[in-house]
């Protein structure tokens, strides 16, 4: 996983690894390397040294998410032709970390080794490092035992703790541990290391010791991840590049899965590495709704958890509401004592409607009548909030400002950056906003949460005013962001209603959600694949020409694999095959030049330009929407939807692609398979 | 009266709450003040709650001081962070506790920090 460059990543969840290629860390505080658990670094140091000489990486087998391995030689790169001594480090990621050490002695005489691993933990919160915020209130304190090395920090009742021990003798200090090691020639050593991660409540217990204890066997997992793969639905196709990308992001998917604290060890998907190792309501859902064809069981406790994590009450600092489903959840120090309001953050428009299309699509494709009913209360409370809380100006939309001034999202829709929201001119609107594809997903979840009034809720009369609010919504959406003299939807209202007017991705999620009338169709379509927005290898965000864009903006320009993907849905609602097409050839290629792992975003440099796609600096890498950004993909070349009980499928390939099948697809019908070969008309 | 206890005495009154009807579960509030130890059991039954002053057996038991249970009964505490702090010590079922979170109340302008904006 060697993403950000000169990086390699060991993954469980939320629990993760980042170091260089021969599996050293050596922590700057604002960057994010090092070993990571409930968004608080436990291990910002980990280096080791033979005979005081650092290790140089020969390879690197990352090929299973959880376990990495490293083979290395001491010295600088120039000096290892005539290694005598060489070393693998296998890397394992569990609740702990574990680590294989051995080293080989291939020369010809006697070695006496120093073997020293250094070792410190600054339990710097993922925000500090994010913000590069150095001092932290509490302290740290340091136990030296006789076999093994306690490093700790506490701050009032907060504790974190990291514990170090071997397997062989050891000799420990402040700053690590040392080995005394003598080989004979063709002789080898071995330790197994172990860094325990602790959060320590007063009493002594972990705080998530009841989670732990419902964890499957760490020997289990490398069969749980066969599994996992073999319980999806089988790729099969001529194009290795698209195998390779459909079984990475398969992994991907799984490496990212995690349980929360208040799931009863279920697992819902984080939203990515590094900075994203946690549950947000938005990239969940999407994900989710991505995944469906080919990993269905990430849904339901996804669901749950923010149902069961849904506002209660009105509360400014986490910007909660009643119905209102939650940003972003964190474990962190900053999270802790609320100097970040993520316990949980609620600052999300999009999050509520989204969690009614998701339910409603979950029953479409599984028939799971059974979870529409249990989580009835939670969607029509969403449904409620979305009037009730969310129309700040009672003109009839969705709005956003925040609560809270010292921490809180200016953005609250996907493109959360401060300036991604501006006029042509590069203007930035007032407050409130409405974005524009919030409206659809807004559209939406009316119409479909009155299918399951109707269907599973029995209350027709709910179902009458959920799609009678939804026409006058389409109505008026239509009114007043549709810029007829430009041919395309405004990207948002500004607070007076004033129209902004940049063109953006963000109107391909409008034929998602299917608030476009069909004869306005075309001239969008027009828009999203004219050469202001479509780099050829996808929709950027944000259209040349806009004063803000730039092909390296995080949203004014870059582009991104999930925002294609919604958008390829959308084309194929509205019947424009050959466009979707054109956008999955162009993503999954890209996909290609990232060993097959789509970041969460690339450069939206033309791709005749460049040839091949370039990256965005600090892009995460794996991106749960991102892996689920190729099943979407996947889902619209093939054309295959719910249709009652059976699937329908209405293939549309791209001339790259000669033949795809997807066997096994899971659903009402039990198993089916899809088939799309190139029309010969087409090629 | 302590806030705590009227906050109990509230949920005694109520007797129920429409958003626990699927929730089944007891929970036991350990509540601590140097050497003295208050508890409080509230069962639910489908959205049916009783509360008695027991230290009966429950699924999930929440520890916390007479001073943490006083900001809670007064809708200062964020149940999640103190959880991840370690002011409140949930043992058994984590889930049915941050639920019943939702009884307490909620300042709605708590810990609004100093407006940027505002120079005040």
């Amino acid at each position: 996983m060697r993403d950000i460059a000169g990086t390699v990543a060991c993954i469980d969840g939320n629990t993760f690894m980042v170091s260089d290629t021969a599996g050293d860390v050596a922590s700057s505080p604002s960057t994010p390397v090092g070993l990571f658990a409930a968004d608080t670094r436990f291990l910002s140091r980990w280096r080791l040294t033979v005979n005081g000489e650092c290790m140089t990486a020969l390879s690197v087998d990352d090929s299973q998410y959880f376990e990495v391995t490293f083979f290395v030689v001491p010295g600088a790169a120039v000096d290892y032709v005539e290694a005598d001594v060489s070393a693998i480090r296998r890397r394992r990621i569990g609740p702990d970390l574990t680590e294989s050490l051995t080293i080989f002695n291939y020369g010809e005489r006697d070695m006496t080794l120093d073997v020293r691993l250094e070792v410190a933990a600054d339990f710097a919160d993922i925000f500090e490092i994010k913000f590069d915020i150095g001092d932290k209130s509490g302290e740290h304190y340091t136990h030296v035992g006789p076999n093994e090395l306690r490093l700790g920090y506490r701050r009032g009742t907060y504790r974190r703790e990291v514990v170090v021990s071997a397997s062989e003798p050891a000799e420990f200090d402040r700053g690590g541990l040392r080995f005394a090691v003598r080989l004979r020639p063709g002789q080898q050593w071995s330790t197994r290391l172990q860094a325990a991660m602790l959060a320590l409540r007063p009493d002594g217990v972990d705080l998530r010791a009841a989670l732990r204890a419902l964890r499957p066997d760490d020997s289990t997992l490398p069969r749980s991840v066969q599994a996992w793969v073999a319980a999806a639905p089988t790729l099969d196709t001529e194009s290795v590049g698209l195998q390779q990308v459909y079984h990475r992001s398969l992994v991907d998917l799984a490496a990212l899965r995690f349980a929360p604290l208040s799931l009863s060890g279920a697992s819902v998907p984080a939203a990515g590495l590094p900075w994203f190792m946690t549950l947000f309501g938005r990239d969940s859902l999407l994900t989710c709704l991505q995944t469906l064809p080919v990993t269905p069981s990430l849904t339901p406790p996804t669901l749950r958890i923010l149902a069961s994590l849904q506002g209660a009450r009105s509360d400014d600092v986490l910007e909660e509401d009643p119905g209102r489903i939650l940003h972003e959840l964190r474990y962190g120090e900053s999270a802790a004592f609320e100097e970040q309001p993520h316990s949980p953050y609620y600052g999300t428009v999009d999050a509520s409607p989204l969690f009614v299309v998701l339910l409603d699509e979950y029953e479409r494709w599984s028939g799971d009548t059974a979870l529409v009913t249990e989580l009835e209360q939670e969607a029509r409370a969403a449904l409620a909030w979305i009037d009730r809380y969310a129309d700040l100006t009672s003109t009839g939309y969705v709005w956003y400002q925040r609560r809270n001034r010292a921490t809180g999202l200016d953005n609250q829709c996907w493109k959360d950056s401060w300036d991604s929201i501006s006029y042509a001119d590069g203007r930035l609107p007032g407050f409130p906003r409405a974005t524009c594809e919030t409206q659809g997903y807004a559209y939406d979840a009316k119409i479909r949460g009155a299918r399951l009034a109707r269907t599973f809720w029995g209350d027709p009369a709910f179902a009458d005013r959920l799609e009678s609010e939804a026409a006058a919504l389409y109505e008026r959406f239509n009114r007043d962001f549709w810029l007829e003299d430009r041919g395309f939807y405004a990207l948002a209202l500004d607070h007076d209603g004033t129209p902004v007017d940049s063109l953006s991705s963000n109107i391909g999620h409008l034929l998602w959600s299917g608030i476009v009338p069909p004869e306005r169709a075309p001239r969008v379509v027009e828009h999203l694949m004219g050469p202001a927005l479509f780099s050829g290898w996808g929709v950027r965000t944000f259209a040349e020409g806009q004063r803000r864009y730039n092909p390296l903006g995080y949203h004014n320009g870059t582009v991104w694999p999930f925002d294609n993907s919604f958008i390829a849905w959308g084309l194929r609602r509205y019947g424009f095959s050959n466009e979707a097409a054109r956008i999955a050839e162009g993503i999954l290629s890209a996909a290609t030049y990232f060993e097959g792992r789509l970041p969460e975003a690339f450069g939206g440099f033309d791709r005749e330009t460049t040839r091949f796609p370039i990256r965005y600096p600090t892009a995460g890498s794996p991106q749960a929407w991102s892996s689920g950004a190729t099943m979407l993909l996947i889902r619209t070349m093939l054309g295959i939807n719910p249709h009652d009980d059976h699937l329908a499928v209405d293939p549309a390939l791209p001339t790259t692609f000669g033949r795809i099948a997807l066997l096994d697809i899971p659903g009402r019908w039990g198993k089916r398979d899809a088939f799309a070969r190139q029309r010969p008309d087409q090629r | 009266m302590s806030a705590t206890s009227a906050f109990f005495e509230r949920l005694t009154v109520a007797g129920q709450d429409p958003r626990f009807s699927k929730v089944c579960g007891s929970v036991r509030f350990d509540i601590r003040d140097d050497g003295h130890l208050e508890q409080w059991l509230l069962d639910i039954d489908h959205g049916r709650m009783r509360v008695t002053r027991s230290g009966g057996p429950a699924t999930t038991v929440i520890q916390v001081s007479a001073q943490v249970a006083e900001a809670m009964a007064r809708g200062e505490v964020n149940g999640l962070a103190a959880i991840t702090r370690g002011e409140i010590m949930v043992d058994g079922d984590l889930a049915l506790a941050l639920r019943i979170g939702r009884l307490f109340p909620r300042e709605p302008g708590r810990l609004q920090r100093d407006d940027p904006d505002s120079g005040t």
